[in-house]
């Protein structure tokens, strides 16, 4: 049995069955003239069965599987990724309230610092020379509107 | 023919103005750096692109936006040949002699060839696509609802049968990209679907913020994971000088180069990856043809000059498909599909008689643009390799703020940025897991057209589903489809039956 295989099989014929369940409660209607639901529903079943196919081919011993790649750790570099992402997570919450600039200098300074841009000179002048690069190609050039949050940039 | 001829003159007048010739070298520039560029491909380099291009008309913002998926094709072939990575995965088979022929000091005559035989090809099937497209275009018309119901399916099933590693987890995704092209209002009848009465979602899942977040924030977390190390090695860059190939290599190339032209050309016109395909099959068939198959792998010109120019050959021709019947066979014209559609202007068959000065702008904007990234390409190969010295740790937070900004701008909405990460998680993670992205996106953007063909057929026949077979072309797309999902099928009975042989052996 493949894990991966059981978790990614096991959320997709979840997206199937809820698929179907909501196309149940639209109009379905006749194929003669299938309503809103019929689509969907016929989408949400197949997937249903896919995902089937999945499970059993993945319970089939196969010489595939037998040369299982080794196991992934909860390693330094996941932790890396979940940083990563979660500093742009959180900017995102806060961009309309820092507004752009400052957003994206205080992202660009976390998305160094967590890819091992160590030296804060370098990192801190970096941020600021992008920032000012990315305002002045995006706002004040493209004349785009951003958000400006409090400082009003 | 001469028609053809006297509208592509007519076309070079539009794409000859000032306007369209800056937007031109813009893509080809854009569309070249995006190509150098690990970790940003062509498919997300359009979609964060069509922002952009939102105040532009419509024939030159598809330039523009053609430029960079040709631009990025001749760009993907710098990183191969002189880092061993590829741009975009066009590009990989370029590695294997391309880099091999950098480590003998050869890489200015490997990025040269490239440079000429991409031009060669692009050129040639720019003459085929102006010579094909309106015939077919006409022939075209014929297609109803059920043909093109049987089209897309057809399409999907090849291009699930050769992207990843597993069928069936290809059309799983497929299927997850028709499912969420269903969010919003119902195109026959208007009804509200998974909305979950969110205003936001009304009007269908952004694709623009699924590209983006599948091939864009999500490749940018597979690279954040790697050791950084990885692309922080010695870059070879060879001075101008060094940059020309002698007259035995163009020798050897002339031949691989045609041959992986028409290679490209008729790939590009079936669905599926096809730059990839092609370039493949070219390199198989050079290998096979050679005298001297040994050299392969270890730095034989052939195996740069044939890949690239079947796969920018490849590359142009997979507009046929999606100027003459608005159905793109594969991820990179599904977006440029979507620019379209964003611009009021929905290709098919009527495009040529509608907006002809959009098509014949756009083709003859191609051989502008082609011969741009000659000039590009030969002197400045030293100025882009260059930016392969950008250290990835720097690289990939300048990619993010970019991906954020052009995301934002696309509706002036936060929605769509936290929809592109939701995308870009998973992405992820569909990486971790072995899933294809490029299944679901086209399925996303066609997923409308192959309701609404399916709904209309039904009505025609009065819910009688014999109206996929009893058509021919119908008929004969669902036949193609029916071998292409039994291929896999014949290959395991074929390999039990040679297991079975050997054991009584």
């Amino acid at each position: 049995m493949n894990r991966d295989e059981v978790i990614g099989g096991t959320l997709i014929f979840l997206l199937g069955a809820v698929t179907a369940y909501f196309s149940l409660r639209m109009p379905v209607g006749t194929f003669r003239t299938a309503g809103s639901g019929l689509f969907p529903l016929g989408l949400g079943i197949l997937l249903m069965g896919l995902s089937l196919i999945l499970f059993i081919k993945s319970w089939v011993p196969s010489k595939s599987m037998e040369e299982k790649k080794p196991k992934h750790e909860v390693s330094r570099s996941a932790k890396q990724v979940i940083l990563f992402l979660g500093a742009i997570v959180l900017a995102t919450f806060l961009f309309d309230r820092l507004g752009y600039p400052l957003m994206s200098f205080l992202l660009l300074i976390a998305l160094l610092r967590t890819l091992g841009v160590k030296r804060w000179a370098y990192n801190l002048s970096l941020s600021l020379l992008t920032a000012t690069g990315a305002y002045i190609l995006f706002v004040l050039w493209l004349q785009i509107p951003l958000p400006k949050g409090w400082i009003g940039l | 023919m001469f028609e053809s001829l006297q509208h592509l003159i007519a076309g070079f007048g539009i794409a000859l103005t000032v306007n369209n010739l800056f937007y031109c070298l813009m893509g080809a520039v854009i569309g070249t750096l995006i190509g150098v560029l690990p970790g940003l491909g062509p498919i997300a380099g359009i979609a964060l692109l069509i922002p952009a291009t939102y105040n532009l008309n419509a024939t030159s913002a598809i330039i523009m936006l053609a430029g960079i998926y040709y631009g990025a094709m001749y760009g993907g072939s710098t990183t191969s040949i002189l880092l061993n990575v590829p741009g975009e995965t066009a590009s990989v088979i370029t590695c294997i002699d391309g880099y091999q022929m950098a480590q003998k000091g050869r890489a200015g005559p490997a990025l040269a060839t490239c440079a000429i035989g991409s031009f060669i090809a692009g050129t040639i099937a720019i003459l085929g696509l102006v010579f094909l497209a309106p015939p077919l275009a006409e022939a075209a018309l014929a297609f109803g609802p059920p043909e093109y119901f049987s089209l897309m399916v057809f399409g999907f099933i090849v291009l699930c049968n050769v992207t990843g590693t597993s069928l069936i987890k290809s059309l799983m995704m497929a299927v997850v990209g028709l499912i969420i092209g269903t969010v919003g209002l119902d195109p026959v009848t208007g009804v509200a679907r998974f909305t979950f009465d969110s205003m936001d979602l009304l009007g269908g899942v952004e694709f623009v913020a699924v590209a983006i977040g599948l091939f864009g924030i999500g490749e940018v977390l597979a690279n954040v994971e790697k050791p950084l190390e990885f692309l922080e090695g010695k870059v070879l860059v060879p001075r101008l000088r060094e940059l020309y190939p002698t007259l035995e290599d163009l020798k050897k190339s002339f031949k691989a180069i045609l041959r992986g032209t028409a290679v490209g050309f008729g790939i590009g016109l079936v669905p599926g990856p096809a730059p990839v395909i092609a370039t493949y099959s070219s390199y198989m068939i050079e290998k096979n043809l050679s005298k001297h198959p040994e050299e392969f792998g270890k730095g034989a010109i052939e195996g740069v000059a044939g890949p690239e120019s079947a796969n920018n050959s490849a590359c142009q021709s997979a507009f046929i498909p999606l100027f003459v019947l608005g159905i793109p066979f594969a991820p990179p014209t599904a977006i440029l599909l979507g620019a379209f559609l964003i611009h009021g202007v929905t290709p098919g068959p009527m495009l040529i008689g509608e907006h002809p000065e959009l098509f014949w702008g756009v083709i003859a904007s191609m051989y502008i643009g082609n011969f741009i990234l000659l000039l590009l390409n030969l002197p400045f190969v030293p100025l882009f390799a260059n930016i392969l010295r950008i250290p990835k740790k720097v690289l990939l937070p300048l990619v993010i703020l970019f991906c954020l900004t052009g995301m934002y701008t696309v509706n002036n909405s936060l929605v769509d940025i936290w929809m592109m990460l939701l995308f870009g998680g998973l992405g992820y993670l569909l990486r971790k897991l072995d899933y294809e992205g490029a299944p679901l996106l086209l399925a996303l953007v066609l997923g409308p057209k192959l309701e609404v063909a399916f709904r209309q057929s039904l009505m025609i026949s009065h819910g009688d589903f014999g109206i996929f077979i009893n058509r021919p072309i119908s008929m004969g797309l669902l036949v193609a489809t029916l071998l292409f999902l039994l291929v896999p099928v014949f290959r395991i009975i074929l390999k039990f039956t040679r297991k079975g042989g050997i054991a009584r052996g």
